[in-house]
């Protein structure tokens, strides 16, 4: 199983980038993690543009979005990904500290695809981090591109 | 009117009895004052609906007393009126009878001397008519009365004079002129006249002396009603005004306590959302560098793993583990808050199953434990079913937890009632129990009796009991003895049965 799209991983806390980034190297993921530290960041990325201009084409894998982040935040990078016909086939996973009822609900509401809560061990969330990393890296079959089109207009 | 004004006196002066000072002992105003000051209080102590109620009360037994005045004030002068019509007509008579008199005399007279019978006409009429006059007079006076006593004497003056009369005409058809001479130079009848006259003018006099005495009567009626019902309008209008004044007064105050009801929801929603912000910022932020301690300790631990010593990583150990049991902490106050602020679905809890879906969710803890179980049949009770499973759960816990030293564990759940409406459970065991001087530390927020190696936990389960217990309106405590089991009591509300 080799991973072919990169998983973009929105971290504003330079900290939790680290911790995040040594989980991933256990499994060697690391490398196909691109690191965004805002909600706008991770806009640009999605839509080539910005320092993302000159990318190569095609939706990542996954999206790991924490809620609370500098410039825009996690619930708005989801809105925008779920309300653009597409964006909105690319699984989105909430990684995130809150264990808050609303944003559980709101995540959901949204579309989000999954919602993990950081856990405060480090070796739970090393183990989470990996789990993640390899479900949606590698277990889990992506939308082929293209197909999103004939979705959003069916929608 | 008058027994009222005491109360009137009173609804006056309901709002400035705080101003009354104290009677002083010994002044002459003591007994009176304080006889004020009493009745204010009472007045004071009922409630606006009764002051209200009072007050319609005096309005409606005002208007009530002034028409029973009223009524009886116009009956006298219709009824003046009445007697005042047949006065005149009684004087009007009186002249006509005493006309018809003098014509019949007169006449008689006439004929007397002419012996022409054409004047005996009025003689006639006299006649005819004096039992109809007769009648008549009666008929407009009391026969009791001394006008009626005058009516037959003036009766039999009438019969008479016609009878002397009579006997003069008689004599003159018989003998002629001369034998009846002296009759008619005198008159036959003079003396009866003269006395029916008099009698005649004497009732006119009482007759007009009535007349006036009822003038005088109706006048003073008419003033004293006028009077009465100025007063009367006026109390009514002032107890009106007092009425009002209380109904305004409570509407007011009604407002102002609604104002003040809305203004503080707003402050407690504003109070809750700041908090739910606050919580917020617990569960986000407080965290994040936790999480980071414990992964850079991790990290570090792992880095360094050939060249520490044991003791050092030890050291990294305990950083980690510290950095864990906060979160935890974190985790367990963050529960606690949520479960004051969380909304509470009430309904019928079926307390059996949901025992026994807790011992199915605990049976992890319950692996290689011998516990004899004693479980009664619990009644239904009213409430959260997934609070309250919150509350047996951490019961339960505990007692398998701080059962766990003992070889022979028996965990016991029961209820009893108390009183009509409510149940008492509990869940005993026989474990380390606990120091009755502490009872009241239990309940509390991150209290613990046991130090952290003899027994895991943070302290939190049993202010979560507590909590829940309390917004569903019960009572929690606890009994124990050291070394020799503790029994947990909750009270909840009964289920009503369903009708």
């Amino acid at each position: 199983m080799t991973l072919s799209k990169p998983i973009v991983l929105a971290e504003d806390n330079p900290r939790d980038a680290e911790l995040t980034l040594a989980a991933m190297e256990e499994h060697q993921l690391a490398d196909k993690v691109i690191l965004c530290h805002d909600g706008a960041e991770v806009l640009d990325y999605l839509y080539c543009r910005g320092s993302f201009k000159t990318r190569l084409q095609g939706n990542p894998a996954v999206v790991l979005l924490d809620l609370k982040m500098p410039k825009v935040d996690g619930l708005e990078v989801l809105r925008t990904i779920k309300n653009d016909a597409d964006l909105r086939p690319i699984p989105v996973v909430m990684l995130t500290s809150s264990r808050e009822e609303r944003d559980l609900a709101e995540s959901y509401a949204l579309g989000a695809n999954a919602y993990v809560v950081k856990p405060v061990e480090f070796h739970q969330f090393l183990k989470a981090v990996k789990e993640l990393g390899v479900f949606w890296g590698m277990i889990n079959e992506p939308p082929p591109e293209g197909a999103s089109r004939t979705a959003g207009r069916s929608a | 009117m008058s027994t009222d004004e005491p109360n009137q006196q009173q609804t006056l002066d309901t709002g400035v009895d705080a101003a009354l000072p104290p009677p002083q002992p010994g002044s002459q105003a003591a007994t009176p004052r304080s006889f004020i000051t009493s009745a204010l209080r009472s007045v004071q102590q009922r409630s606006i609906e009764q002051r209200v109620l009072a007050g319609f009360g005096l309005v409606f037994a005002g208007i009530l007393v002034i028409s029973v005045i009223s009524y009886r004030n116009m009956t006298v002068l219709i009824r003046n009126g009445q007697q005042d019509q047949r006065s005149h007509e009684f004087i009007q008579l009186l002249g006509a009878m005493g006309a018809a008199m003098d014509d019949a005399e007169n006449g008689h007279r006439r004929f007397l001397v002419t012996g022409d019978e054409s004047y005996l006409a009025a003689y006639h009429t006299l006649q005819e008519r004096a039992p109809e006059f007769a009648r008549y007079l009666r008929e407009l006076t009391n026969p009791d009365s001394s006008q009626g006593a005058h009516v037959t004497h003036l009766a039999q003056l009438i019969t008479q004079q016609l009878q002397d009369e009579h006997n003069a005409i008689e004599l003159r058809k018989q003998t002629g002129y001369e034998a009846v001479r002296g009759m008619a130079l005198a008159g036959v009848a003079k003396a009866s006249l003269d006395a029916a006259r008099k009698l005649q003018a004497q009732m006119e006099q009482e007759e007009n002396n009535a007349l006036a005495q009822r003038v005088i009567e109706s006048t003073s009626t008419t003033r004293s009603s006028i009077i009465l019902l100025s007063i009367g309008a006026l109390l009514l209008f002032v107890l009106l005004a007092v009425v009002y004044y209380l109904i305004r007064h409570d509407i007011t105050a009604r407002r102002r306590i609604a104002e003040e009801l809305h203004r503080r929801g707003e402050l407690l929603e504003a109070a809750n959302k700041e908090l739910e912000a606050f919580s917020y910022s617990v569960s986000h932020d407080l965290r994040a560098p936790l999480r980071h301690i414990d992964g850079y300790a991790s990290l570090l631990a792992k880095a360094t793993a050939v060249s520490l010593d044991d003791k050092a990583k030890r050291y990294l150990h305990t950083i980690s583990e510290a950095a864990t049991r906060m979160g935890q902490l974190i985790d367990d106050l963050l529960v606690f808050s949520r479960m004051g602020r969380q909304e509470m679905l009430r309904g019928t809890v079926n307390l059996d199953q949901l025992i026994a879906a807790v011992l199915h969710d605990l049976r992890h803890d319950l692996q290689d434990r011998a516990i004899s179980w004693k479980i009664a049949q619990l009644p239904d009770v009213t409430g959260d079913a997934a609070m309250l499973r919150q509350v047996f759960v951490n019961l339960i816990a505990n007692a398998i937890k701080f059962t766990s030293t003992q070889p022979n564990a028996t965990i016991e759940i029961g209820s009893r009632r108390d009183g009509p409406n409510d149940a008492v459970l509990f869940v005993r065991d026989n474990g380390v129990g606990f120091d009755m001087q502490y009872a009241n530390k239990l309940f509390g927020v991150f209290q613990r009796l046991h130090r952290a190696d003899e027994f895991e936990g943070t302290g939190i389960g049993l202010a979560n009991v507590r909590r829940i217990i309390h917004r569903h309106g019960g009572k929690t405590w606890a009994e124990g003895t050291l070394g020799n089991g503790a029994t947990f009591y909750v009270s909840l509300p009964l289920a009503r049965p369903s009708t």
